[in-house]
């Protein structure tokens, strides 16, 4: 999944474009999809407690920030990567857009922001939104809260800023740049 | 008036949905109701909730309304979803 994704990325826009169980080009069908899964993993009975539903929430504050902060402002393909896989003991999700990515976003409303690194520790930490004047900027916060809560792991990607995220948050830089952000959710069973 | 959230769906995660399910129920469900009155917001049968969604419905009524309960909010995510609202967005119920 991980490789299927990394290619997502980087093909060539009308590749990316190509429907896919993956690819949604819509808010309209990562909706489907997200409630497709929290209803396949409601049906395996396998989480307590309906963790399942939190977990589609996290998803879908990650997913829903994709579209809310790139509408108009897409750079080439618009919409979201979504996929999900499940063994025994790990149930693994992953999204992925090719939008603007935290610094560029963030930037605009906190032009003190000094790199990407930085960009995802406001982004995840401080009150802030991509979208000022408008009252949010509550869903990172959301995402880091719930992960620290109920023992998820989140790795997130955007621009070369690498963050793992569980009990801690350690952001590193990553060789590698991801133009957008790519989140994989990790949950043991 | 107690207001059943479960009317606008039980998966309940983006803002757009969120700002839709405000505007309906300012025009229908809340229209007519003072604004002193006890307004109970039940959530029975919820399962999923976001802070986006709620931010552009339960942040506003609270904020409108001066007596307002909540209730059936065990499932985590609507637990997860209120913490961060009383942190973040200044929720006060």
């Amino acid at each position: 999944m991980e490789k299927l994704v990394k290619e997502w990325l980087i093909a060539e826009p009308t590749a990316a474009e190509q429907a896919s169980e993956y690819y949604c080009d819509s808010r309209t069908i990562f909706q489907s999809r997200l409630d497709r899964l929290t209803s396949e993993l409601s049906q395996k009975g396998i989480l307590k407690d309906n963790l399942e539903y939190l977990i589609s929430a996290v998803v879908g504050e990650i997913g829903n920030n994709s579209f809310d902060h790139n509408i108009g402002n897409w750079p080439d393909v618009k919409g979201v990567f979504f996929g999900s896989e499940m063994t025994d003991d790990i149930i693994r999700i992953i999204l992925a857009d090719r939008g603007l990515g935290l610094f560029a976003t963030l930037k605009r409303v906190k032009p003190e922001l000094s790199d990407d690194k930085d960009a995802m520790r406001v982004g995840f930490i401080e009150r802030i939104s991509g979208r000022a004047p408008e009252p949010r900027g509550n869903g990172l916060k959301f995402v880091r809260e719930s992960v620290r809560g109920y023992k998820m792991h989140l790795t997130f990607y955007s621009g070369y800023a690498k963050g793992d995220f569980n009990e801690d948050m350690v952001i590193i830089e990553n060789t590698e740049k991801i133009a957008g952000c790519m989140a994989i959710l990790t949950l043991n069973i | 008036m107690r207001l059943e959230i479960k009317k606008f769906g039980d998966i309940l995660t983006s803002r757009p949905a969120g700002k839709e399910a405000f505007l309906a129920m300012s025009a229908y469900t809340i229209r007519d109701v003072s604004r002193n009155e006890e307004l109970i917001i039940d959530f029975d049968g919820v399962k999923v909730l976001t802070p986006s969604w709620a931010d552009e419905v339960i942040t506003k009524l609270a904020s409108e309304f001066k007596n307002v309960k909540l209730e059936n909010t065990d499932n985590p995510s609507i637990q997860a979803t209120l913490k961060t609202l009383r942190e973040y967005s200044d929720l006060k119920i």
